[in-house]
């Protein structure tokens, strides 16, 4: 009986020690050997694609790409597998249990990690690499090339950026002169809105990101390098302009420009706010000029954004609120047929650029296109190609580090809610500095 | 059966399933967990062994306390509002001449099975410093007490446990009602015949005769409010700024925001030690009761 006892004690301590032992096992993702691309003669390479296709936006351009990739590489048969809004959690998982799909599409923070896990393969010496890049839009490089010199996805989309939209109609109700150019006039607008019973700004700032965009707008107009300026080592204290940044954002706050709610608006309630007309502006990327026009018309127009003076509005009103930082469709290196999925990556996104150039009449895509705008391209999307960008200065700079992003998103919006200062906020975003860039 | 019962092989076989499905579902978690915060790890490459360096940066972090404040108030609230109300209410309903005592069960039954996203939300229109009607109410009682609920940094940690304690106020009041109903009626009739009114009655007989539903009621309500994160995620996102984040909030960011495993790790560990700690000193409150 003994010995059946300590038999039985063997085998549980054994099978608990298999257990505890293989918790310290590895990560098993970037063990993957990429097998040979195996486009067998005659047949068809099955390409697994995770990408964006939930809505009129996303799936336009893809199955335009889709299509167009039947024409010219009929042996590929693209299996899509829709990508959900998670910021990229259902990717990560795909990379950790080792099921990478073929081709992916992704943000630079993901980027960033699966370079690092070698969970994306390295284009930099692919020969379509050199002809993307050869195919770009002025401008645009930082889309593609990463900081540290890598190629690792081709983007579709051009450097996005941020515009202050206004209600013309409301303006001219309440009597506020075009285009506002400074943060007084802009704040003295604000207080003549909220008289007449307007909301003078809806901004969804329940996500930190558009708070962090708005400072940001406010910071450009005296470095046009944006946040970027904070990511270089030794900056431990947070520089001029971005104090007065901070400053121009407590004054705008104490006008009441923001609604009293702006820290727990999503979007869905500040857009509305803004196309019923209870609020006379709203904040958001370029990408909202199609449902501004749509719901709008020609009542709606966007500004720059004001500075602290008129002077240095017209010197600093072409730089432009909005960072290059890479993404697009990636390529697992652990891909069966990497090499015909890196033709299809870069495929795929200079056909989503086309389409978006074509019929959806947008100007920021990465890729040049020779194809003629086939649809009606909203009047403030006019502007924007033929004011905004021929004239672009320069464009913010990527901050990539993601605890100094952070540690703006979090203040910036703390910016939002009364009694929050400039002081605390510049003592909050130096002990990030000084942790971070020491 | 004494026979089957002795023989400790069989029993230890019959055990197994259960123990590896123990091991693998919690256990292995666990010990992963204490593992990995020993780590610099992304949740993708391969770790770097840091050894103490995640706890110490931890310790020097500014969002520990404000998580660790958070938690606290929110345990407060959760242990006043729901253990305090849910106690005179287990005990009204208790009452055999309260008329209507079944509906009244059920109604406060009613917010546990609500979806958490669901009584966010409405909590959150209730809230608006416009047009909710929290605001309209005091507007309405003539008291100058409007207030930003959601956005103000001090209050709205309140604000959003009040609407925990709301919701599952109802779960512990039928525990406490449970735990009244199995207090002897004798006990509580023989101190109304000496002369105890029914509420001293209740303080002296029935309430120290609940003393382990309470502890169990007290040790639900302070771990919830440690590790409290959906209703600060669906109301305020953590904010404004981080002054609504909990310790599970951080293990939230630092893990999926900032692809800092090891280091949410870490504080996972401390979660789970200062629940251990809390768990124990009810324990150690309500028993010496017991043995005083």
């Amino acid at each position: 009986m003994i010995i059946q006892h300590k038999r039985l004690s063997a085998l549980m301590i054994t099978l608990s020690m298999t257990l505890l032992l293989s918790a310290c096992g590895g990560n098993t993702a970037s063990d993957n050997t990429p097998a040979a691309d195996t486009a067998a003669e005659g047949g068809t390479v099955k390409i697994k694609v995770y990408a964006q296709h939930f809505d009129d936006d996303t799936k336009g351009p893809f199955d335009y790409a889709v299509e167009e990739l039947k024409k010219e590489m009929p042996e590929v048969e693209i299996e899509l597998d829709p990508a959900v809004q998670d910021g990229y959690q259902k990717l990560k998982t795909y990379a950790a249990t080792g099921n990478m799909p073929d081709i992916y599409f992704t943000d630079w923070a993901t980027l960033q990690t699966f370079a690092k896990s070698k969970n994306v393969e390295l284009l930099d010496d692919y020969e379509t690499t050199a002809e993307y890049k050869k195919n770009l839009n002025p401008g645009v490089e930082s889309r593609l090339v990463a900081p540290d010199g890598h190629v690792y996805a081709y983007p579709d989309t051009g450097i996005e950026f941020q515009l202050i939209y206004y209600n013309k109609t409301i303006f001219d109700k309440v009597g506020i002169a075009t285009p506002i150019k400074t943060i007084d006039e802009l704040a003295a607008a604000a207080v003549k809105l909220n008289a007449a019973g307007y909301v003078p700004m809806s901004i969804f700032a329940k996500e930190k990101w558009i708070s962090a965009a708005f400072y940001n707008g406010l910071v450009t107009r005296e470095e046009s390098q944006g946040f970027g300026a904070l990511g270089e080592q030794g900056m431990t204290e947070l520089p001029q302009p971005f104090v007065t940044a901070a400053e121009q954002l407590e004054q705008l706050q104490q006008a009441k420009l923001f609604d009293a709610n702006a820290t727990n608006t999503n979007y869905d309630q500040a857009s509305s706010q803004f196309y019923q007309g209870k609020s006379a502006m709203f904040v958001n990327g370029q990408w909202e000029i199609y449902s501004a026009a749509e719901k709008l018309g020609d009542q709606v127009d966007w500004m720059y954004w004001p500075a602290k003076d008129e002077a240095t509005y017209e010197a600093s009103k072409y730089y432009i609120d909005g960072a290059g930082a890479p993404q697009g469709y990636a390529v697992s290196p652990a891909s069966a047929n990497k090499e015909t999925a890196v033709k299809v990556a870069a495929f795929l996104a200079a056909k989503s650029a086309e389409y978006k150039y074509t019929q959806l009449g947008s100007p920021i895509i990465s890729p040049k296109t020779d194809k003629p705008i086939a649809s009606d391209v909203p009047v403030m999307m006019q502007r924007v190609a033929n004011e905004l960008l021929p004239n672009a200065k320069e464009y913010a700079k990527l901050l990539s580090n993601t605890q100094i992003q952070n540690a703006i998103n979090d203040n910036a919006q703390n910016m939002l809610v009364d009694g929050f200062t400039t002081d605390k906020f510049t003592e909050n975003l130096n002990r990030t500095l000084e942790k971070e860039n020491k | 059966m004494n026979k089957y019962l002795g023989n400790k092989p069989a029993l230890a076989l019959f055990l197994l399933p259960a123990l590896l499905l123990y091991s693998v579902i919690l256990i292995y978690p666990v010990l992963q967990t204490v593992l990995r915060s020993f780590y610099d790890w992304d949740g993708l490459s391969t770790a770097t062994f840091t050894g103490l360096a995640n706890y110490r940066e931890l310790f020097s972090d500014p969002l520990l306390s404000t998580s660790l404040k958070n938690g606290l108030l929110f345990a407060i609230v959760l242990a006043v509002f729901q253990i305090g109300l849910g106690t005179i209410l287990a005990l009204v309903c208790a009452n055999p001449q309260i008329r209507g005592r079944k509906l009244l069960k059920t109604a406060y039954f009613i917010p546990v099975v609500l979806s958490v996203t669901v009584v966010c939300q409405l909590w959150i229109a209730m809230y608006d410093p416009t047009n909710g009607l929290v605001n309209k109410l005091f507007e309405l009682l003539h008291i100058p007490y409007r207030q930003n609920w959601l956005s103000s940094p001090t209050q709205s940690i309140i604000a959003i446990a009040f609407v925990n304690a709301w919701q599952f106020m109802g779960y512990q009041f039928s525990l406490l009602y449970a735990g009244v109903k199995a207090v002897p009626e004798d006990y509580f009739e023989a101190a109304t015949i000496d002369g105890c009114g029914k509420w001293r009655a209740h303080f002296h007989v029935t309430l120290p005769l609940m003393r382990e539903t309470f502890k169990f009621c007290f040790t639900i309500a302070i771990t919830s409010g440690i590790g409290a994160f959906v209703q600060m995620l669906i109301m305020t996102n953590g904010g404004p700024g981080t002054t609504n984040y909990t310790l599970t909030f951080m293990i939230y960011r630092y893990a999926f925001m900032e692809s800092n495993y090891g280091y949410a790790c870490a504080v996972s560990v401390l979660l789970v030690m200062i629940s251990l700690v809390a768990t124990l000193v009810i324990n150690k409150v309500f028993d010496r009761g017991q043995n005083a």
